[in-house]
C-alpha cells in the first residue's frame, strides 16, 4: 500500500492543538511595525488573461483559482491556504479551533489589524462577511450552519447544526469559496457590491489605487497591514498574448509573467538573469465514457490497462511541458486533503499488446473520437499516436472550451460508441471535490459518464461521516479501486510556467511562488524587487 | 427627398433590428457562460444561483424581450464579467479605440494614396510594380505577425518603443503602423484604380490638350475626384478599425473595444459582445445612411431611384 500524502492524525481532535501551536509561533515575529512603511520600489505582474471584476470581491468567490490572486492581495481571510498549509495559514485570526464533534468552529481576531479605510476588522464584519456571502459553496455554509456568536469583542464562534468535518477546508482554501475572507460591512453596504468590485476596500496588504476594468490593477503597500510590506506599488496588467509578455519581462517592463507557453519556454530559459517558475499545476487524465456498456470495448479491464501501458508519460512530459511537468500516479493532485500518494504508471507497449490480444482485439480495434479538454489538442494528438503504437485507432476531436464544458454536463448522449476524453483539472480543498465533479454518478461534469456504483456507495458513507478515521479510509479505499481498475488513467502533471525577471530577489523561483496550492505568487507582501 | 429619408431610416432601423436578433441568437448558440464563470467541481446549487442572478434562467424569447426593451432605453445590460454598464465599458474604451483607429487611418492614408497615385501615374513601370507588391504584402501579411515583428524589433532589440498598453503617443506607434498596414494596402489599390478610371476621363484628356503641366492635371483635376472613392473607404475602414481591431489590440494590450470583444467573446459575456456588435452596428448603419442622404441630396438621380 502506498503511503497517503496526510498523515493518519484525528484531524479534529488534534487541529485545535496545532493551531495554537502555529499561533504561538507567528505571534513571535514582529508583526506591530507599520506595514508599508518600509516598502519600496514597485513590481509588475503581467497576466495571461483579461481581469474579471467580480475577481475583487471575495463575497462572489466564483469558486475557480484565479481570484485568489487579487483576494491575496486586497483582502485577508481568517485562515488561508499559504506557503505549504493548505488552508489553516492564521492571517486575521491569531488562533482558531474547531470543536472535537466539529460542530462549531472558534475564531480569535488578531489584534489592531484594519481595513484599508482605517476601520478596525471587526467579528461583526466577520459575521457580515460570513452571512452575507453568496458564492461558490454558500449554500453549504448556509446549510450548515445554525448561528454565529460573539463569545467576545474578538472572539467568533460558528455554531453548526451537525458535525461540519470539511468546514477548516472549505473555509480556508482560498481557490475553493470566500466566506472566510473579511470585507468591512458599512463600506460594502454603503457602495453595493457592484460598487464594491470596482474600488474594493479590504484589510490585505495592498490598497487600491486605480483599477481599470479587465486592464490593469494598480496598488500601493498598505501601512496598517500586521506583516510587513516590501514592495511599494504593485501593478497587474492584463496581456493576453504570450510573446508580448515576454517581450515586456525583456524589455524589464514587466517584472513577473504568468504562462509561458510550450513555444517560448526555451527561449525565456536561455535569457541571462531570467527565471523560469515551472509550478506543478493542472492534472490530465483519461476517461472511458460509457465502459459499462457490454459492446464498449473498454469494459474490459485489460483494455483499460493496455491504454494506460501504452501511455508515454515522460515523453508527454518533455514536449508539453518542457519536461517540468510530472508524470502522476494519481489523476488526484497530492496538494488536496486525503489525496493518495501513487507510483507512476509504467510504459510497456508489448504488454499492452498481450492484453489486447487477451481481451480479444488481436488487431485493435477503432475509438470514435479522442476529445481533449480545450485548447491542450496537442496532448490529445500525442495521446492518439502513442495509443496507435498498440492498435488502438482513434480521431481527434477539437472543440472550443465552452462548447466541451457544455457537452461534459450532457453526459453519455453527447458521447456515443467508443470514445476517450483527456480531461485537466485542478481543484483545491479536499480529494473529494474532485470525486465529485469528475467520477460521482450525477456528478457536475461526469454525469452519467462513469458510475461505478461501490465506489459512489462507499463516497455516499464518506459523506455521512463523521469520524475522520473512517473518512480517511474511505477516502483511500475509493482512490485505489478508481486508479487498480483503470476506470480513470492519469497521465501527468503539467507545470504552469511563469517567469521572473532580474529585478525581483530570489535565490530559487520558489522563493516568488511559494504557495504550493496554486500556480500564482502570493503572498505578496513576502515579494522584494532590487533598489 | 423626405419620402427617401425616412425610407432609409426604416430600413436602418430593420437592419439593427435584425443584427440585435442574430447577435442574441449566435452568442447563446455558443453554450453556456457559466461553464467559463465556475470551475469544473460547481455545484449544480451554485450553478441555479448564478444563472437566476443574470436572469438566464428565463426562456430565450423573454430574454431577448428585456434586451430589446432595455436596449431602447439606451442601457445594453450589464457585463458578466466586469459588473459594469455596457455602455460604461464601451465609452470607457472608445477613445482609446478612437485614437488609435485614426492614427492607422491617418497611416493607410499617408501610405496607400500616394503610393496609389504613383502607381496610377507611372502605371506598368517598376515603381507600379513596386506599389502593386506592397498593396500584395499589406493584404497578405498577418496583422498579428506583423505587431509581434515591431514588437521584437523596435521594443526588444532597439529598445526604441515601449511592447505594449495605452500611455504616451510612443504606445500608439507600432498598434497603429500594425492596424494601418492592411488598410494602407486596399487604400492603395483602390487609389490606383479610382486614378486609372479617372485619367483615362474625357476632360483630362482636354486638360492634357489644353496643355496644362502633369503636375497640374494630377494634382487639380484628377486626384480630387479620384479620392472620393478612397475616403469613402476610410470612412469605413475607421468604423471598423475603432470596433473590430481585435487581433492588433490584443497583441498590443490596448485597452480598446476589439480586446473588449475579444474577452467577452472569450468569457462567453452576452451582454458584453451583444452591446459592442450593436453600438458597431449602430454607428456602420448610421454613416451609410449619412452616407446615403448626402449622396442623394447631392445627386438627384438617387433619391428618385426606388
Amino acid at each position: 500500500m502506498r503511503r497517503p500524502r496526510f498523515e493518519a492524525r484525528n484531524v479534529v481532535r488534534t487541529l485545535a492543538i496545532a493551531m495554537l501551536l502555529i499561533a504561538a509561533a507567528s505571534a513571535a515575529i514582529p508583526f506591530s511595525s507599520p506595514a508599508g512603511a518600509a516598502a519600496r520600489g514597485k513590481l509588475v505582474l503581467a497576466w495571461h488573461a483579461g481581469f474579471a471584476s467580480r475577481w475583487l470581491d471575495p463575497q462572489e468567490h466564483d469558486g475557480t483559482a484565479t481570484p485568489d490572486n487579487f483576494f491575496t492581495a486586497l483582502h485577508d481571510a481568517l485562515i488561508k491556504n499559504q506557503g505549504t498549509q493548505l488552508f489553516d495559514h492564521l492571517a486575521l485570526a491569531e488562533r482558531f479551533a474547531v470543536a472535537a464533534d466539529a460542530k462549531s468552529a472558534t475564531f480569535t481576531l488578531r489584534k489592531g489589524t484594519k481595513f484599508h479605510n482605517g476601520e478596525p476588522v471587526t467579528v461583526q464584519d466577520v459575521k457580515f462577511s460570513y452571512e452575507n456571502y453568496r458564492g461558490a459553496k454558500a449554500d453549504v455554509f448556509k446549510k450548515k450552519t445554525e448561528r454565529i456568536e460573539f463569545v467576545d469583542d474578538r472572539t467568533v464562534r460558528f455554531v453548526f447544526k451537525e458535525p461540519f468535518l470539511d468546514f477548516a477546508i472549505l473555509f480556508g482554501t482560498a481557490n475553493v469559496a470566500g466566506p472566510g475572507w473579511i470585507v468591512p460591512e458599512k463600506y460594502y453596504k454603503q457602495v453595493g457590491p457592484d460598487g464594491f468590485k470596482q474600488k474594493p476596500i479590504g484589510a490585505g496588504p495592498y490598497k487600491l489605487v486605480r483599477h481599470e476594468p479587465g486592464v490593469k490593477v494598480e496598488m500601493e503597500a498598505f501601512d496598517g497591514y500586521y506583516r510587513p510590506v516590501n514592495v511599494k506599488q504593485l501593478v497587474m496588467v492584463s496581456v493576453p498574448e504570450a510573446a508580448t509578455r515576454v517581450a515586456m519581462l525583456e524589455r524589464g517592463e514587466a517584472d513577473i509573467i504568468y504562462n509561458v507557453p510550450g513555444e517560448l519556454i526555451n527561449k525565456v530559459g536561455k535569457l541571462p538573469g531570467f527565471t523560469l517558475a515551472p509550478v506543478l499545476s493542472g492534472s490530465f487524465f483519461i476517461e472511458f465514457p460509457g465502459f459499462q456498456d457490454p459492446k464498449n470495448p473498454f469494459r474490459d479491464k485489460r483494455v483499460r490497462e493496455a491504454v494506460s501501458l501504452a501511455i508515454d508519460r515522460r515523453a508527454m512530459n518533455q514536449t508539453e511541458s518542457g519536461g517540468m511537468g510530472k508524470p502522476t500516479g494519481n489523476w488526484i493532485n497530492d496538494d488536496v486533503l486525503y489525496a493518495i500518494e501513487w507510483p507512476e504508471f509504467p510504459r510497456n507497449v508489448e504488454k499492452a499488446k498481450q492484453l489486447l490480444r487477451e481481451a480479444g482485439y488481436p488487431n485493435g480495434f477503432d475509438v470514435d473520437w479522442v476529445t481533449p479538454i480545450p485548447a491542450f489538442y496537442s496532448r490529445g494528438e500525442r495521446i492518439i499516436s502513442q495509443l496507435r503504437e498498440v492498435g488502438i485507432r482513434g480521431r481527434l476531436q477539437t472543440m472550443e472550451r465552452g462548447i466541451f464544458f457544455q457537452r461534459l454536463q450532457g453526459g453519455l448522449k453527447e458521447f456515443p460508441g467508443t470514445q476517450i476524453i483527456l480531461h485537466g483539472a485542478r481543484i483545491g480543498g479536499s480529494w473529494s471535490f474532485w470525486y465529485e465533479g469528475h467520477f460521482k454518478c450525477g456528478g457536475f461534469n461526469a454525469r452519467d459518464r462513469v458510475c461505478v456504483k461501490d465506489l459512489d456507495g462507499k463516497f455516499e458513507l464518506y459523506e455521512r461521516s463523521i469520524n475522520p478515521a473512517e473518512r480517511k479510509k474511505l477516502a483511500e479505499e475509493i482512490q485505489r479501486g478508481i486508479l487498480e481498475n483503470y476506470y480513470l488513467v492519469p497521465v501527468f502533471r503539467h507545470a504552469f510556467v511563469n517567469a521572473i525577471g532580474p529585478k525581483v530577489v530570489a535565490q530559487k523561483w520558489q522563493d516568488v511562488f511559494p504557495t504550493i496550492t496554486t500556480g500564482y505568487a502570493y503572498p505578496w507582501e513576502d515579494l522584494r524587487v532590487k533598489d | 427627398m423626405g419620402a427617401f429619408i425616412i425610407r432609409r431610416v426604416l430600413y436602418s432601423i430593420v437592419t439593427l433590428f435584425i443584427l440585435s436578433a442574430t447577435i442574441f441568437l449566435i452568442v447563446r448558440f455558443t453554450g453556456d457562460p457559466l461553464a467559463l464563470m465556475t470551475e469544473a467541481s460547481a455545484r449544480p446549487e451554485d450553478l441555479e444561483r448564478i444563472r437566476h442572478q443574470w436572469g438566464l434562467d428565463r426562456s430565450w424569447p423573454v430574454q431577448y424581450v428585456t434586451f430589446m426593451q432595455n436596449a431602447f432605453k439606451g442601457e445594453l445590460g450589464k457585463s458578466f464579467n466586469y459588473r459594469l454598464p455596457v455602455t460604461e465599458l464601451y465609452f470607457q474604451r472608445l477613445p482609446n479605440s478612437l485614437t488609435l483607429g485614426f492614427a492607422a487611418t491617418l497611416i493607410s492614408l499617408l501610405i496607400g494614396v500616394p503610393a496609389g497615385i504613383i502607381s496610377a501615374v507611372k502605371v506598368n513601370s517598376w515603381w507600379d510594380n513596386l506599389a502593386k507588391g506592397i498593396g500584395l504584402l499589406g493584404l497578405a501579411i498577418p496583422g498579428f505577425w506583423l505587431g509581434l515583428v515591431l514588437i521584437l524589433v523596435f521594443s526588444v532589440w532597439l529598445r526604441w518603443l515601449p511592447t505594449s498598453g495605452a500611455g504616451d503617443w510612443r504606445h500608439v506607434i507600432m498598434p497603429a503602423l500594425a492596424l494601418g498596414w492592411y488598410f494602407a494596402a486596399s487604400m492603395l489599390r483602390l487609389t490606383r484604380s479610382s486614378m486609372l478610371e479617372v485619367l483615362g476621363s474625357e476632360y483630362i484628356k482636354l486638360a492634357r490638350l489644353k496643355g496644362l503641366p502633369d503636375i497640374v492635371v494630377i494634382a487639380m483635376h484628377a486626384f480630387k475626384n479620384a479620392l472620393i472613392p478612397v475616403f469613402t473607404l476610410a470612412g469605413v475602414n475607421l468604423v471598423v478599425m475603432v470596433n473590430a481591431a481585435v487581433i492588433i489590440e490584443v497583441i498590443f494590450a490596448w485597452p480598446g473595444i476589439g480586446r473588449l470583444l475579444y474577452e467577452g467573446i472569450f468569457q462567453r459575456d452576452f451582454p458584453l459582445v451583444q452591446g459592442v456588435v450593436i453600438m458597431a452596428g449602430f454607428m456602420i448603419v448610421a454613416i451609410n445612411l449619412i452616407v446615403d442622404i448626402l449622396y442623394a441630396f447631392i445627386d438627384p438621380r438617387i433619391r428618385l431611384t426606388r
